[in-house]
């Protein structure tokens, strides 16, 4: 039972770590990312690869500036233009991600994947039990990129952000760099979704491309519509709540006997879809709504003030 | 050699040109690219499936059945979702489109599992012809494709629900002083897209075996197409496709088969750096 719910909260850490990057580049600045399982995979390729020769810090580096440079690289290109245009390269980037990892055997292992990835503080470990330190490690992630994500949404760089998502000819007839702004915002996002794939690969020590489905990015968008988009603490209970929820799926096999795996799994991500529908429609606020800050102060008699 | 590959990319890209056409005629009338049309090719693809095999109809009539019934599903969807959402802007609106696009594909997987499936139809033998080989499934894909094409180009330039639909895409508050329903046009919009991306999907399980990605896997390619040929220029999205097929296919011949969909994607890049109206596209989509 414990090694169960470690491996529970290590699974909600990884994909609060993505929620969390999403919810920086969606909610906070408005750039949609379909490709967000691209930049996970390539996160955990990258700590895969280099934690061996440069340690698992070196690895964990290289792997948020590498997804911050392919980031940078994408947002360039697409976002001058439409929000449909960064739409559809993101999900090709994704795509084409994996179709690297399967074919680039050289580098990525092929179908095979990379095995016995070095952990973290494994000498800290007492001997047959890393989840000791597997759990507080995850955790203590999760709490880091929320500090920077959060100081950072308060900031005036995040109000900035916000202001240029809601009215971005506004903010460019006042001075803001658009431009520039969403660039750094997609590629921080970015890099913050590095840091969960290496976290994915440290956890599992052995990674190949079945992982990395779009999967990853249908929970992801579920946890930021649900907690809230632009909440980062909402984003923590919507993902929190939705890997919980997915999981507990697991045990729907065992009352219903007719249900193979292959259906429970399609009905899970059906589920997701019809969630983030029906959230979009009825409750596009989330479960813990943007707090328009300090917005009221100058709006007494207004709500919100938008 | 290259000759074959010439004439099963232009092939491959009439299959393209479909699904290219829909995307077109819902981005120029709603606005918002639709990433659901994978999941609706699949769907058509099943759909097409199950009147073939389960009850027994020929396939031009499973075909058409199923176009219906994809075009009804997309007019639902548009009813349940898109016409809920259409105030909130177009990134919300592609979102749901993905949410959407999760739902049809998970049903097609949870009905029929990841087995692959195939049509109920006679093995033919390639045609030869000037040295080169023609599948009996490339003749269909060939005929269906233009007369669709003819047929969108004649209701789009030359009949007043076209003319309607041109107008809402151009300038929908001044379409709707002129008493042109917006919804109405929306609604025909979605089953013409519907329809099309159903009938490519029969074509796809004809070329191809039909398993829970078929739609998906044309999904990149589709949209190299729209953007190719600018996004809302029916003709446009259907030279777009032909160029994809091609590209692809040559492609084959310094690139490992499954590089294929990279090369639509290095399509795009390149278009959105160079020539981001496409080919045909009068002006950017630029903010």
């Amino acid at each position: 039972m414990i090694a169960y719910l470690t491996t529970l909260i290590v699974l909600v850490s990884v994909a609060a770590l993505v929620g969390l990057a999403l919810n920086f580049q969606w909610g906070v600045a408005g750039l949609v990312n379909f490709g967000v399982v691209g930049f996970v995979a390539l996160g955990a390729y990258t700590a895969a690869l280099l934690s061996p020769p440069l340690g698992w810090v070196g690895g964990m580096i290289a792997a948020a500036t590498l997804c911050a440079i392919a980031s940078t690289f994408l947002a360039l290109l697409s976002i001058r233009l439409g929000d449909d245009y960064l739409a559809i390269v993101t999900i090709g980037f994704g795509e084409i991600v994996r179709i690297l990892l399967l074919n680039e055997d050289w580098l990525t292992g092929g179908a095979l994947g990379i095995p016995n990835i070095p952990r973290p503080f494994v000498s800290l470990a007492p001997a047959g039990n890393y989840d000791v330190v597997l759990l507080p490690f995850a955790l203590l992630l999760v709490a880091a990129v929320y500090l920077v994500l959060e100081t950072l949404v308060r900031s005036p760089f995040g109000r900035v952000l916000r202001a240029v998502r809601d009215d971005a000819t506004a903010a460019s007839a006042l001075g803001k760099p658009v431009l520039l702004l969403r660039v750094k915002a997609f590629a921080i996002g970015g890099a913050a979704m590095g840091v969960a794939g290496s976290l994915h690969a440290f956890y599992l020590t052995y990674i190949d491309p079945s992982q990395f489905t779009s999967i990853i990015t249908a929970y992801a968008f579920m946890a930021v519509i649900a907690g809230g988009r632009g909440s980062n603490t909402g984003l923590l209970i919507g993902a929190g709540t939705i890997m919980t929820l997915i999981e507990a799926t697991r045990f729907l096999k065992d009352v219903m006997q007719v249900i193979d795996g292959a259906q429970l799994s399609a009905l899970r991500l059906g589920a997701i879809g019809l969630g983030i529908v029906l959230l979009l429609i009825l409750r596009p606020q989330g479960l813990l709504p943007e707090p328009h800050r300090r917005a009221r102060e100058f709006f007494p008699t207004e709500k919100g003030g938008q | 050699m290259v000759a074959q590959l010439l004439l099963n990319g232009t092939i491959t890209g009439l299959l393209i040109a479909l699904p290219a056409l829909a995307l077109t005629i819902t981005f120029g009338v709603l606005k918002f690219p639709n990433f659901a049309i994978g999941s609706m090719l699949t769907f058509g693809a099943y759909s097409a499936w199950i009147f073939n095999r389960l009850l027994n109809a020929p396939l031009p009539v499973a075909a058409v059945l199923s176009a219906v019934t994809v075009a009804g599903v997309a007019m639902l969807c548009n009813f349940l979702v898109f016409s809920r959402l259409r105030d909130r802007g177009s990134i919300t609106l592609l979102v749901a489109s993905m949410g959407i696009a999760l739902i049809l594909e998970n049903i097609c997987r949870f009905a029929f599992g990841n087995a692959t499936r195939n049509f109920n139809i006679e093995i033919a033998r390639p045609i030869r012809w000037l040295g080169l080989r023609v599948n009996q499934e490339q003749l269909t894909i060939v005929i269906v494709v233009l007369v669709c094409v003819a047929v969108i180009q004649f209701l789009f330039y030359a009949s007043p629900i076209g003319r309607a639909m041109r107008a809402v895409a151009d300038n929908p508050a001044l379409a709707a002083v002129r008493g042109v329903e917006r919804n109405f046009i929306a609604n025909v919009a979605w089953a013409l897209a519907g329809a099309l991306v159903a009938l490519a999907g029969v074509l796809a399980g004809l070329d191809r075996a039909i398993d829970p990605l078929i739609g998906w896997n044309y999904q990149i390619p589709i949209f190299a197409a729209a953007i190719l040929g600018g996004l809302g220029s029916p003709i446009g999205a259907v030279v777009g496709a032909i160029v994809i097929g091609i590209t692809e296919e040559l492609s084959t011949l310094v690139l490992p088969t499954n590089y294929r969909q990279v090369v639509s994607f290095c399509v795009i890049l390149i278009l959105l750096l160079v020539r981001t109206q496409g080919l045909f596209g009068g002006k950017a989509l630029r903010k």
